[in-house]
Formats: C-alpha cells, structure tokens, sequence
C-alpha cells in the first residue's frame, strides 16, 4: 500500500509513528504514521472527518495520545501547546485566528514573540536593547507584509481584513516566528481562486527559504500543485502516501474519494 | 449538644435562604452561560418593599407581602429585559458579568434614596415567641422560611420538569441554537429566566427579612453568600443549588458560633477554593456540560485603537500640562480634596485596566489590595515609625505575597471564577480589617496615620498630595506603555482575545497572567497607601466591596483598554459629588446606571469614544503625512 519514495530524501524534520486516539468508540486516528521531511511540502488529506485536524490537534498535544511524534529529533509527546510551540512547531488553525485588537502589523509582530530576547525590564524602561529589537522586528514584518501584499493594510485592525487576506495573514504570522516546521490547517478554505494562486507562490517561496511544510488541505488543485508528498487519511488510519501523481492513480484514495462523497473534486 | 442543634437549625434555614438565591443563580447560568449578580439586590428591594407595605402602608402581611415579590419581580423583569438580555448577544461573558455589577449598584443606590441608610428590623410573621421541641427553642420564622422554600421548591421541580416552559428551559440550557432551530423563542425563554431568578429573590427577600436586619447595601451580601452557594453545589443544576446553600448555611453558622463571626466568610471562602481546586465544576455535577469557551469567544470585541505617534505625544504632552497647572486653577478646598482622591485612586485603576481592558481578567475586588496597601503602611508607621516610603513598599510586597497566593490558587480558573475568587477575596480582606481590631483599628478604622513624607517634606496639604499622585502616576504609565508597546503587551492582549492561538505562538499564557496580576495588585496597593496618608485615616468602608465596585465603574466609565480613559471616569465619579452637593445623594444610583449605560451605548467609553473620532478625524486630515510616514520607514 505504500509507495517508498525514492527519490531524494531530506531527513524527517517530523515523524509520526503510530498516532493513536478515541474520542469515546469514536476512532479518530489509529497507527497514523508519516513523515514529514526537510525541504519539502507534506500534505495530509483526505475526505470530510478524516482526521486530518485530530492529527493536528495530537501533534500539538491539545489532547494525550498513543504513539510517539519526533520533532526535530526530539521526543515531544508530553510536551504543553506552548513547549511545542516553542520547540518551533507552529500551527494555524482552520478558521482564521487573527487576534482582535491589534493592527495587521502588530498581528504579525507577535508571531515572533516566541524568539524575542529583551529583558521584561528593559521593555518596560523603554531600554535600547528592546528598541533596537522592535525596529529590528518592524522592519522584518513590513517584508513579509509587502510580499503577500498587505503593507497597505498594516495599519488596519486584522479582524477588517476580508477572510482570505486574514488567512494569509495567520501564514505570515506562523512564518514570522521562523518555524522548524510551518503546520497548516486548511489554510485555502475560504479564498477564492485569486488568493489560493498567492497562497501557493507563497508556500514555494516557505519551501525554497528552507522551512517545511505540512499542509492539511481539502482543495486538491492546491495540493496536487504544491506537494512534495501526499499522505492519505481515511477514517482515521492512513490509506495511501506518495507523490501527487501516485496519489491521483491510487485505487484506495480514489475509492475513499469518490466511493463515499463526489465532493472532492478539484 | 442543645447549642448545638439550634445553631443546626439555624444554619439550615440561613442554607435554605442561600439555596433560593443559588436557585436563581443556576437557572439563568443555564439558560444563558451568565451570572447575574444582581440576584441580591433583589433580594434587598423586596424585603424592604415588603416592610413598607406592611409597617409603612399597614397592609396585612398576606396581601403586602405577596405585593412586595410579585412588584419586585416584574420590575426585574423589565430591568433584566432592557440591560441584562440585551447584554448577551453584544458583550462578553465577562463584561455581562460587569453590566450585572452595575445592577446591583443601581438596586443599592435605589434602595440608598427610597429607604435611606438606616436598618430596619420587620416583625416575624407569626410572633416573637419561639417554639420548644424539647428543650430547642425554634423561632416561628424558622419554620416561615423552611415551609416557603420547600413549596417553591416543589413548585420549581413541577415548572420545570413537567411543564411545556420547562422543557424549553432545559432545552436552551442544553443548545440555545437547537432550540431556536425547533421553534423555541430564546430570547423570550432567556427573559422567563430572569424573571424566576428575580422571583426566587424576591421570595427570599420577603421570607427571610424578619431574621435579619435590612439595609440598603446588605443585597451584595446576598449576592455573594448565593453565588459562593451556587459554586459549590455546581453551577449547573438545581440539585446543586440546594445542596451548595444548605452546606454554606451550616458552615458558616458552625464557624460563628464556635470559631468567632470574623472568620464565618472565611470559611465560605476555604470551602470554595477547596471546591474549585478539588472539583471546579462544583460538587453536583449536571450531564450536560456547557462550553463555556465557545460562547465566549465570539463576543469578545477587540477594538482598536491608535494615535499616530505625532498625535499621542502631542496629547501626553496637553494632557500632562493640564495636570499640572489644575491646582493653580481651583479655589475650593473640598474640589481639591477630590482632585486628590481622583488622582490616587487613578494609580489603581492604570493597574486594574492592565488587567481587565488588556488582559480580559475580571477582578471584583480590588480595594482589597488597596486595603492591603493601606492598612500595612499605615500600621507600620504609626506603631513602628517606620519610614512611610518603607510602609508603602511593605504594602506592596504584602500585596504582592497575597495576590500570588491567590493567582496560584485559582490560576485554572477563568472568567467568571476569577472574579468571584476576587470579590471571595476582598470580602475576606474585609472582615480582616473589621475584625483584627488591634491591627486596623476594627470598623471604626486606623486613626492618626501621618502624612506622607520623604527628604524632609511633608505632603501634607491636597495640592502637594495631588502632585505627588500626578508624578507616580506618569511613572507608572511610562513603565507600562513601554511594556505595552513590546512583547509583554502584545501576548497580553492576545491572551485577552484568543488564549490558544497565543499558546500556538509559543506565549506563556500563565505567567503572562500571573505578571499582569502582580502588577496590578502591587499599585492597587500602592494607590491605597497614598489614600491613607493623605486621608490620614482608613476604615474599612473606605476599602469595601462597593470601592472594588466603584473602581470597575470608573474604568468602564472612562474607557477600558487604554489605561489613560479611566481617569475621566475617576473624575466624574470622584468629582462631580463634590461640586454638586446635592448630587452626592444619588452617586450609588448614578454609577450603577453609567456603568450600564456605557456598556450597552458607549462600550468604549468616554475616552474611548473620544479617542477614536480624534483618530478618525486625524487621520482623514494627513493622508499624506502617513504616507510619507510608511515610505520613510521603508528607506530606513
């Protein structure tokens, strides 16, 4: 059933090895296993309540698991949300999580928080370590903002964006904290075709600046598109993995595709 | 072992009062996710409706009394149909939880200027003679009270249970969605809920008004006893209700009678944080669980708001010359005075917006750590003679040590239990500061603490009082602005608006909070030391529970979320019953409705509204001046 890639392989940056959990009888994710590798785009799909966001929320540890997830080489099962976060695992969540009350630009600012240095005392003394880090930080949001084409807006309050800039948005503010690993969660739902075209010129930039990716995705033109490798969930349990071409011709997914819902299409 | 059934007894029929009130609690928690803390206010206006339909009016108890539940009820009612519902679908939960503070203050100030302040003590229903079973001497009421709340009881199982009104109850306690999809009116359904809330006040009020002696402002005390009561048993059903009230009633009876009457809310309060340590879902726990997050999120209104820098150093600028060429402005003392009080109190307010407008953490007890503050400094220097400079920062660092303890202790509380552990914790500052009367003096406070002084001045008139404030003040607000502007500000107000994106940032949503917290206790502290040495006095109404109130007001009133807005708060509400004397009769009621007022037309506040049309106004005028702004920046 699975398709051993041969070609080029970046070492696992995350590895998934037999994830499992029940909520109640419900089987949301059993042995789930993938990898997700360096220099690459993994994308997880799958039909409605595959478990692609269980999977999600399990690497995160918002919920106990069976199983173990390597991140970096390093065990993170037991880990809170934060210490995954810290370690470098971003997420973005499936509708847009954009924080009120701040400007796009401080939207972005705060991606960073996690890799900020300056003393709390020296922020509260308006000390020039914490100045010169500020600047630092601006300068750096103003470039991310200008290639998705938001430093128009960055003085707009983040939750007037229409929905697909906020989405990219919530990508810009992952990047900002310069992830070991960029996970994505649907991050197409809600654009149009326009946006989801910016969206992908985006994830190869991501890609070619060195970050992987791992993308939960239910618009296949996107993923077919962008992909490296394809993991398959069904059910819970992974049916299928591979490369957007051996995906397309893989009997099982197209089974679980179009066996039980037409929905899917591209 | 006779002593000891009385006081059983007694604590039962104390329990079935609390139970009523938790009653209401539940119900409409159930219906609508929210607490209404106007509950004793109810309560209060009833029973004191109810003494003067029957003494006053000389009604007979049979019509006045049933009169005095059934007006309360519909004026509830209408009160809880223009304010409270309202509220639900505009404001989050926490802010419900405010606009329901503001409630009660309107009932206390209602009740302020029908009955005034003195206590009435109305007669028993059926005689002052009690009944012996034994050699136990029951009085009469006992049995008043007991017998009505089993009938309501009765009738509220039957309402519920088996009644088409009560099965849309439940239904919208389990899914208000649902229900409206099925044809269930919710809003309708959520004003019905109000209305027995109010009702099952209302009938507390009535029933339990000869056992105790009524005054205007006793309703928060109803409040807090029903809500703790409620807590215990578990919020969501009324098996819990009952079971919460009883408890509470036989604990804190046991504890006055054999421990001492200083400590019967402290023992409310032990057990409470026990409970919401132990089992935070209160002790009887209903199958239908409500998710409180999900709800809670959508309403959460950031809004926002930023000068350009010209404009804000400008204002800063206007602002603080204003400051400081005011007294040379003001001729009367009393005005002064005021200007004084605003002025120190400001100090503890810039801390209570940290944590409320940015950080979305509801505290309704503040003047505790004021009282803290104050008592401390001023009890090391009169008995001490320590340095006033050492007392104040003893008061900090005592403020400090409690509101860690606090912090740890309910740090996996959120919301609404937050701000009950506050309110719990002021109260039990309270009847410290009543009752250690060796330390504070007692109820009729700390007489003699000295001026403030340091480097051989004394500050010892209102203006160098006030200048002294102004200078801490800006101090203050230089330091969190700076704050504000870097990392610590922005995880704050993330964790205000989404506490688990913040996580998935990698922020430290504990600590954050925790910082907040300190921060805000430590110059609640400091604002109540200034408030003693200027006064040269503290009591403990000073540093009440209705101070924390007041507090909430003035920051709602000016504009939450923005540090500076509360001081216009502060002014009018220190101020203007200053210069009106005449207006001074009516500041509970007028706070109470500014606060509701503000928070259903003005949520931004006074100064918030204002901010933003000098925004809107600044940036239509220099577009490009910001243009220029952004390109600059770029170049650099």
């Amino acid at each position: 059933m699975s398709n051993p890639v041969d070609s080029v392989q970046g070492p696992c940056v995350l590895s998934v090895r037999g994830l499992s959990k029940s909520f109640g009888g419900v089987r949301a994710a059993s042995d789930v296993t993938f990898d997700a590798r360096e220099g690459e785009i993994t994308a997880l799909i799958g039909p409605n309540g595959a478990g692609k966001t269980t999977v999600f929320n399990l690497m995160t540890n918002i919920f106990p698991y069976e199983g173990e997830v390597r991140f970096d080489g390093r065990d993170i099962k037991g880990l809170s949300p934060i210490q995954v976060a810290q370690a470098g695992l971003i997420r973005t969540y499936q509708s847009a999580r954009v924080f009120p009350g701040m400007t796009v630009l401080e939207n972005v600012l705060m991606g960073r928080h996690r890799l900020l240095k300056s003393a709390p005392l020296s922020q509260f003394f308006w000390g020039r370590s914490s100045r010169r880090e500020e600047a630092d930080l601006r300068r750096r949001a103003e470039g991310l903002l200008d290639l998705v084409d938001l430093l128009k807006e960055r003085d707009t309050h983040a939750v007037d964006l229409p929905m697909g800039a906020q989405k990219l948005l919530e990508v810009v503010r992952a990047l900002m904290s310069q992830p070991r690993l960029l996970c994505l969660d649907e991050p197409a739902a809600g654009l149009n075709d326009r946006e989801t075209e910016d969206l992908a010129v985006l994830l190869k930039a991501v890609r070619a600046s060195g970050v992987p990716v791992l993308l939960v995705e239910h618009n296949m033109g996107l993923v077919m598109g962008v992909a490296d490798q394809v993991v398959v969930l069904d059910a819970g349990a992974v049916i299928g993995r591979g490369t957007p071409a051996e995906i397309q011709h893989n009997e099982r997914v197209i089974q679980a595709y179009l066996g039980r819902e037409d929905h899917a299409t591209a | 072992m006779i002593e000891f059934i009385q006081i059983c007894v007694d604590g039962l029929v104390v329990g079935a009062i609390y139970a009523l009130i938790a009653l209401g609690f539940s119900i409409v928690y159930r219906v609508t996710g929210a607490i209404s803390l106007a509950q004793g206010g109810f309560v209060i206006v009833s029973a004191l409706a109810g003494f003067t339909f029957t003494e006053t009016l000389g009604m007979p108890p049979i019509v006045g009394l049933p009169l005095a539940v059934v007006l309360t009820t519909i004026f509830g009612t209408v009160l809880g149909a223009v304010t409270f519902v309202p509220a639900l679908s505009r404001l989050s939960n926490s802010n419900v939880l405010m606009i329901t503070v503001g409630m009660l203050t309107l009932l206390e100030g209602l009740s302020f200027i029908v009955w005034g302040s003195q206590p009435y003590a109305p007669p028993p229903f059926s005689g002052q003679n009690p009944i012996s079973i034994g050699s136990v001497r029951i009085p009469t009421q006992d049995f008043w009270v007991l017998a009505t709340v089993a009938v309501v009881l009765a009738g509220l199982w039957y309402l519920i249970g088996h009644t088409r009104l009560g099965r849309a109850l439940r239904a919208c306690s389990e899914n208000p969605v649902a229900a409206s999809l099925v044809g269930v009116n919710v809003p309708r359904v959520t004003v019905l809920s109000f209305m027995l809330a109010t009702a099952l006040a209302a009938i507390a009020g009535v029933v339990v008004a000869p056992t105790t002696t009524l005054q205007f402002d006793i309703g928060r005390l109803f409040t807090i006893s029903g809500f703790i009561a409620v807590v215990i048993g578990g919020l969501s059903s009324s098996a819990g209700a009952l079971v919460g009230g009883l408890l509470l009633g036989l604990a804190t009876q046991l504890a006055t009678a054999y421990v001492s009457s200083l400590f019967s809310s402290a023992i409310a309060l032990l057990i409470l944080l026990g409970v919401l340590v132990w089992r935070p879902g209160g002790l009887i726990r209903s199958k239908v669980v409500r998710r409180l997050d999900v709800r809670d999120e959508k309403r959460v209104q950031g809004h926002l708001l930023r000068f350009p820098p010209r404009t804000a150093i400008w204002l800063a600028v206007a602002g603080l010359v204003i400051a400081l060429a005011l007294p040379h402005f003001i001729t009367s003392r009393g005005v002064m005075s005021s200007l004084t009080i605003a002025a120190i109190q400001f100090i503890a307010l810039i801390g209570l917006d940290l944590l409320m407008g940015y950080c979305g953490q509801v505290s309704l007890g503040h003047a505790g750590f004021m009282a803290i503050g104050g008592y401390t400094a001023g009890y090391l220097v009169i008995n001490y003679d320590v340095h006033p400079l050492l007392g104040i920062l003893a008061g900090m660092g005592l403020s400090l040590v409690c509101a860690l303890v606090l912090a740890v202790v309910t740090l996996r509380l959120r919301g609404l239990y937050l701000a009950l552990a506050t309110l719990a914790f002021s109260l039990l500052v309270d009847s410290c500061a009543v009752g250690f009367i060796d330390i504070t003096g007692g109820p009729s406070g700390l007489v003699g603490v000295p001026s403030f002084s340091m480097a051989g001045f004394d500050f010892d008139t209102p203006v160098s009082m006030y200048y002294l404030a102004v200078g801490v003040s800006v101090i203050v607000l230089l330091l969190l602005f700076g704050g504000l502007r870097s990392r610590f500000g922005r995880a704050i107000i993330a964790i205000r608006t989404d506490q688990m994106a913040a996580g998935a940032l990698g922020v430290n949503v504990v600590r954050h909070k925790l910082a907040v917290f300190s921060i805000s206790a430590v110059l609640a502290s400091l604002s109540g030391s200034l408030y003693a040495f200027s006064f040269n006095f503290l009591s403990p109404d000073m540093v009440g529970v209705n101070k924390s109130f007041e507090l909430v007001s003035m920051m709602v009133i000016g504009g939450e979320g923005t540090l500076v807005g509360s001081l216009f708060g502060c002014i009018l509400l220190t101020l203007l019953p200053t210069i009106f004397q005449s207006l001074a009769y009516y500041k509970t009621l007028a706070s109470g409705l500014l606060l509701i007022v503000c928070f259903l037309y003005l949520p931004q506040g006074i100064y918030g509204a204002f901010a933003e049309r000098l925004v809107r106004w600044t940036s239509r005028s220099g577009p490009s001046e910001a243009a220029l702004d952004t390109s600059g920046r770029r170049a650099a």
